[in-house]
């Protein structure tokens, strides 16, 4: 029996000192007064750290004095908070089973004390509130909708009445405990029918697409394979294996929606066009063909990510992921899971490389939504949560976070999209073998290493609420681990070098099944594939968990390699000296068949033909109708008002505080955006650092002045019009973006991340075949830039079904909503010498400002419209071909230009204030000199249309001559830049706008602040 | 073993263990004339690499095991456990070096190495805790050195300029060791007013802290043991400064020329391998 005694310490900030603040406590007092208008007078936050076990006096007092800090901090291993200290108690722990590193690294702490690690440390944290009118139902909130997430933590509140001093919140050891006996069960072969395959895979949520079971049916129905299995004592399919396949046909992992074939009718014309395969024809093949000339791209498209050259050493390494659907439901855990996940990619191409660089995209609901549809967390919430998440995930990497964005439309209250990217560096050789290659042998062990296998993620999180006691584990949601991450990251960079390492992929989506049996699948060094699996090998957090879900757990920090048996003790070894847990639980072989066994029993066989089988294809009405023709429109009532003003000052702050266009650096700040030593263009710059960058660069090697140059966008709004235009101009916004910081366009490799509505037709969604073809005009744009720019896409994902339900509070329904079809497109680039780089601030008064490009009368989808909330229909149509020769132009020119500015989200004058604003200097500057099409007529669509090709550059009177005679007629001199005032004169030539650059600086900032 | 019988100065540069900044500390020990070594923090641990073969002891910045329950207070902790007596044996008998940056600087304020007084017997006196922002923060800030300082590592140094990232940076002594800091010209660099040069005097975000008496690094006694919250080896190259291409633009339009394309972090790292130079070797 083992003692019921337990020890916990009370940890807290020693706020009798003068000098202190209890920022913890500090953030939940802002927070709920900001979120739900609870006033409290005083907060303290206490950790508590709990121990399963009696600790004697003299480990108790050595605990206490490593944790304490006698500066700052106060502890005791009774309570610390007495009825005096306040009106309400809020503690919230942890569900059992949630990865929790305090506990871990603690229990390291205490285990060589005590003298053996047959313990557990439990932390959690509670909060004394005072305040003389707060109510119960106002702590309960703040637990309920704050602090805790009840998908991984549990909150309990205390009246002063209910606190006991001497007890406090009591023991917190909370255990998972399952008991049950791991087993696997086998399908009856009298079911292995149709309809016995759907029924089972409805009850076991395995998602089998309908089309895919005839062929499985078929495959248990053979009888030599029958003959096969029955020698391994099978006989119907087992649920280990009906999980497998279902893990490996799933969208997810097939991209089934884009290897569909499209029928796509354009209503105008009534002419059908049919696309074989979607991915086939606009991202495949446009990208080989590209990439046959380029002998500098080495992979693309089949690995965990693209790999192309950087310089002589090294190539780079790049994807991108989304990670929606756990963000919509636990921002923070969903966010720091997906970044802390995409970095593991890079990490698992080739033989593996180094993290060098990570960015985000927010596309999120507006902060101060009000709206009657209750999305499962209110933007601000969800907001701040992912914010946290890729901090956290990013910083406690040591990656810098060296790009980002954030972006606000109404419609993402369905689902945001949180975008995270992966960029790593490559030793070209390892060994003089080629680093990028993986190579498995017959006889290589499978080793898998990092994180131990609990019910983490199995099944995504759609069944995560219902019917959790407190010692259920927390089955569905992760939390990502960066520390545990991070110390894997070195251990495999070093196994790397060492050539322990032949093959390396991650343990994501699908854990194991997808790991493991994508690899078995792979051909060998012999020309042959598969692989035996031991799953009961596999270290679990806790036991119990059936067969089946020790293979599709995605539980996370997690790789899976190969490794050549004489090397299997060293690298045991050098994963031990890392901190991470390695273990063999399997070997490949030539068997051309995936075996899975648990102790002596098998519990899957599958032949690597099985699915290689041709499941049917999908296949997707789509059905093009015009913008005019569905509605939209050019908006008289903005014509009317606009002529009657004749100060445009008032009307631009208010664009300068629309969230898409206000300054971010409550965000970008909060990020590290410089570990490595290597930033070289910052995310933001200027002479107050507050600018953002339209790219960045950073010097990953840093024995080599050669540039990596990276940004990336999306074009939400302009999908409402038409998302061709949509990917024109994001292509083209990020061509300028590298342009813009000094890059060539001798060197553009892409990415693309598809965030698309559900294409799926059904009553429930009456425009599908309108999505679908949104869907088509995407990706015929995407083809043709690529082509016309010489721009393979090195990796590219799709998340679809960015779609929800939500519950009206005025009508008490439930509305089906989806989001926007979105796009996000990363570009890379390159450039020799890191010091020929150049930042988008203003530098000095009296230089001259250039735009280059037309300005058209393109307001359709624009930041200036939704102010008036309004989409209009002229979206930026992009001429391609012309822009790229403009662009051509301008590299020759470049020599001769000190400050290079993108113009985009909010049209010309928003982007000619952040250039100046960069150098706190104003401008003076005339419409009428601008390069504009007949079509413009008015000062607002001059200066806030969103026509893309368009850069404004300083250049000095000097090298005025030679700038000019460069550029020709593409570009024109619009003004200069001044002391301070913001000075815009109109296309009549009258003065419209007369402005203090620091006013409007104050305003630009003022959406966000430094929250 | 190779001992130190060699003419070279030798920077050992733990990493590991949730550390970051470990290539770049590397990189910039060689670039100001040091051979480094990245080695394992386990086995420093283990003693399998002994830190008194080394001139130059530099423990990075990162999140040593998370951080979870504090800045660098499991660092500390193991660091005592496993080499408290080499350590003491490194600095006080061979009267070597120990450089702490961002995370290590924690380390070294935790293991009591910081500030160093004499009767402070391994002690925690001074403590580098939470930001008063509330916020991780990364961030350029200006730093005034003190000329009257016995730090070896910024001779020569009046400002400088480098990036913070933490979110626990505020360095908050404890009772009497302002004072005691204060006499002995044990603080090395306080934070100050980015255009004027004057101390920040707590203002934000030029002190981005909160710290007290803007201290971003402090010394101890001999100046050989130096401690700072900025990051002098993320300023390795001309273009990591915040400004330079403003810089460049001066450059350009007064027909001057880059002297050196090495950032001003080296420096800090060149004082401390010269000084081994002539002390160590």
């Amino acid at each position: 029996m083992k003692n019921n005694g337990f020890s916990r310490l009370e940890i807290c900030m020693d706020t009798d000192n003068p000098f202190l603040l209890d920022a913890r406590a500090e953030v939940l007092r802002k927070r709920s007064e900001n979120y739900f208008g609870i006033e409290i007078d005083d907060v303290k936050h206490i950790r508590v750290l709990t121990v399963d076990t009696k600790l004697d006096d003299i480990v108790k007092k050595e605990f206490q004095d490593a944790l304490t800090n006698p500066v700052t901090q106060k502890s005791s291993y009774s309570p610390l908070i007495g009825k005096d200290d306040m009106d309400w108690v809020l503690s919230v722990t942890l569900r059992p089973g949630v990865k929790d590193t305090t506990s871990d690294t603690t229990k390291d702490m205490l285990a060589p004390l005590i003298g053996h690690s047959d313990f557990n440390v439990f932390s959690s944290s509670y909060f004394a509130i005072k305040g003389s009118n707060l109510e119960r139902e106002q702590i309960e909130k703040i637990g309920k909708e704050m602090e805790a997430n009840h998908i991984v933590q549990n909150f309990k509140v205390y009246s002063n009445e209910e606190w006991n001093p001497d007890v406090g919140i009591g023991r917190n050891t909370p255990k998972v405990r399952l008991n049950h006996v791991p087993t696997f069960i086998s399908m009856p072969l009298s079911e292995i029918t149709f309809k016995g395959i759907k029924t089972l895979s409805e009850d076991r949520q395995l998602y089998l697409n309908e089309k895919d079971i005839p062929t499985i049916a078929k495959a248990f129905n053979d009888q030599e394979f029958l003959a096969e299995r029955k020698k391994y004592g099978l006989k119907g399919p087992t649920d280990v294996e009906l999980e497998y396949l279902a893990q490996a046909r799933s969208d997810h992992c097939n991209h089934n929606t884009f290897n569909a074939r499209f029928n796509y009718l354009d209503r105008k014309t009534n002419g059908m066009t049919v696309i074989d395969n979607l991915f086939v024809e606009f991202i495949k093949n446009p990208t080989e063909q590209i990439s046959a000339d380029i002998a500098d791209v080495v992979s693309v498209l089949w690995d965990n990510s693209g790999v192309r050259r950087f310089n002589k050493d090294y190539y780079y390494v790049i994807t991108s992921e989304t990670h929606n659907s756990p963000s919509n439901m636990e921002a923070y855990g969903g966010a720091i899971t997906g970044i802390v996940g995409v970095y593991r990619d890079p990490l698992g191409t080739g033989k593996s490389s180094k993290l060098i660089a990570g960015s985000y995209g927010f596309c999120v609901g507006p902060r101060d939504y009000k709206g009657n549809l209750q999305p499962f967390l209110h933007p601000q919430r969800l907001q701040d949560g992912v914010i946290e998440g890729v901090k956290d995930g990013g910083n406690k990497s040591g990656i810098p976070t060296i790009f980002g964005f954030y972006y606000e439309e109404p419609e993402n209250i369905a689902k945001s999209n949180i975008f995270v990217t992966a960029i790593g560096l490559m030793p070209v050789d390892v060994l003089h073998k080629p680093a990028y290659e993986k190579e498995i042998s017959s006889g290589d062990l499978i080793v898998m290493s990092g994180g131990r296998v609990g019910k983490d993620g199995i099944h995504g999180v759609t069944a995560a609420s219902e019917g959790l006691d407190e010692n259920t584990p927390a089955g569905h949601v992760q939390i990502g681990d960066p520390y545990t991450q991070k110390k894997m990251h070195d251990f495999i960079n070093e196994a790397r070098d060492m050539g322990y390492l032949k093959f390396i992929t991650d343990n994501g989506g699908g854990g194991l099944s997808s790991s493991i049996g994508e690899a078995s699948r792979e051909k060998n060094s012999e020309g042959k594939t598969g692989a035996e699996v031991w799953l009961d090998k596999v270290p679990l957090k806790y036991d119990g968990l059936d067969q089946w879900e020790i293979w599709v757990s995605e539980s996370q920090e997690r790789m899976t390699t190969a490794v050549r048996l004489p090397c299997i003790d060293d690298f045991l070894k050098l994963s031990e000296k890392h901190g991470v847990e390695s273990t063999v639980i399997g070997k490949f072989n030539n068997d051309e068949a995936l075996r899975i066994k648990y102790g002596s029993k098998t519990c899957a066989y599958i032949p690597t033909k099985l699915l290689e089988e041709e499941f049917p294809q999908w296949e997707f009405d789509a059905e093009w109708v015009e913008p005019e023709e569905r509605g939209l429109y050019e908006p008289k009532g903005i014509c009317e008002f606009i002529n009657k003003i004749a100060d445009h000052g008032k009307l631009f702050k208010n664009l300068l505080k629309m969230p898409n266009i206000a300054s971010k650096e409550w965000i970008t700040r909060q990020y590290d955006h410089e570990v490595q030593g290597t930033s070289v263009i910052k995310p933001l710059v200027g002479i107050e650092n507050d600018i953002p960058s339209d790219a960045v660069v950073i010097r990953p090697d840093l024995n080599s002045e050669k540039g990596f140059v990276f940004t990336q966008n999306v074009k939400q709004k302009y999908s409402k019009i038409d998302t061709y235009h949509m990917v024109t101009a994001s292509f083209d916004e990020a061509v300028r973006s590298i342009l813009a910081v000094g890059a060539d366009l001798g060197h553009l490799s892409g990415m693309d991340n598809f965030c698309w509505p559900s294409i799926q037709q059904g009553s429930e969604n009456p425009d599908a075949k309108h999505k679908a073809a949104q869907l088509v005009r995407a990706n015929v744009a995407l083809k043709e830039l690529c082509l016309l720019y010489n721009n393979p896409l090195l990796s590219g994902k799709d998340s679809m079904y960015i779609d929800n339900t939500m519950d009206d509070v005025e009508t008490g329904k439930k509305v089906r909503m989806s989001g926007l079809e979105t796009m996000q497109y990363s570009l890379v680039s390159t450039i020799d010498d890191v010091s020929d780089c150049l930042s988008c601030d203003a530098k000095e008064a009296g230089n001259l400002i250039y735009v280059i490009g037309a300005t058209k009368n393109e307001l359709g989808g624009s930041e200036y419209y939704a102010m008036f909330g309004e989409i209009g229909l002229n979206v930026p149509k992009t001429d391609s071909e012309h822009n790229l020769e403009s662009y051509h132009g301008f590299v020759e020119a470049r020599q001769y230009v000190d400050t290079v500015k993108v113009v985009k989200e909010g049209g010309l004058a928003v982007h000619l204030f952040e250039m100046a604003a960069g150098g706190n200097l104003g401008v003076n500057v005339s419409l009428q000199n601008l390069l504009i099409d007949d079509s413009v007529n008015r000062d607002d669509t001059a200066m806030y249309s969103e026509s893309t090709g368009r850069l404004i550059v300083e250049v000095r009177e000097e090298n005025k001559v030679m700038f000019e005679s460069e550029m020709g007629d593409s570009a024109s001199c619009i003004g200069k830049f001044t002391e301070n005032r913001f000075i815009i004169n109109g296309l009549e030539g009258n003065e419209i706008m007369n402005e203090n650059i620091y006013d409007l600086k104050k305003v630009w900032k003022s959406t966000h602040g430094d929250r | 073993m190779m001992g130190k019988k060699t003419k070279e100065v030798r920077a050992l540069v733990p990493y590991g263990e949730g550390l970051n900044c470990d290539h770049e500390t590397k990189y910039i020990f060689e670039l100001a004339g040091a051979r480094a070594d990245l080695v394992h923090v386990k086995d420093i641990e283990s003693k399998n690499v002994k830190i008194n073969d080394y001139h130059i002891l530099c423990f990075i910045g990162g999140f040593h095991a998370g951080d979870e329950n504090g800045g660098a207070v499991k660092w500390a902790y193991d660091t005592r456990r496993f080499i408290y007596d080499e350590i003491l044996e490194f600095v006080y008998q061979n009267k070597n070096m120990v450089m702490g940056i961002c995370n290590g600087f924690q380390n070294l304020a935790n293991l009591g190495l910081l500030p160093g007084f004499d009767d402070q017997g391994g002690r925690r006196v001074l403590s580098v805790s939470y930001n008063d922002c509330g916020n991780f923060r990364d961030q350029w800030v200006k730093l005034k050195v003190n000329q009257d300082s016995p730090c070896i590592y910024t001779k020569g140094i009046d400002t400088i300029e480098f990036p913070i990232r933490h979110g626990e940076g505020k360095v908050i002594p404890g009772e009497n060791v302002l004072e005691k800091l204060v006499d002995g010209n044990q603080i090395v660099m306080q934070y100050c007013i980015k255009q004027t040069g004057e101390l920040a005097n707590k203002y934000f975000p030029d002190n981005p802290n909160g710290s007290v008496y803007d201290i971003a690094g402090i010394c101890d006694p001999t100046g050989r043991i130096f401690g700072l919250m900025p990051h002098p080896e993320a300023f390795n190259h001309w273009t990591n400064h915040d400004q330079w291409t403003r810089k460049k633009y001066h450059l350009s339009k007064n027909k001057e020329i880059l002297e050196s394309k090495l950032g001003d972090g080296v420096k800090i790292f060149q004082n401390a391998v010269q000084y081994a130079k002539e002390h160590l070797l």
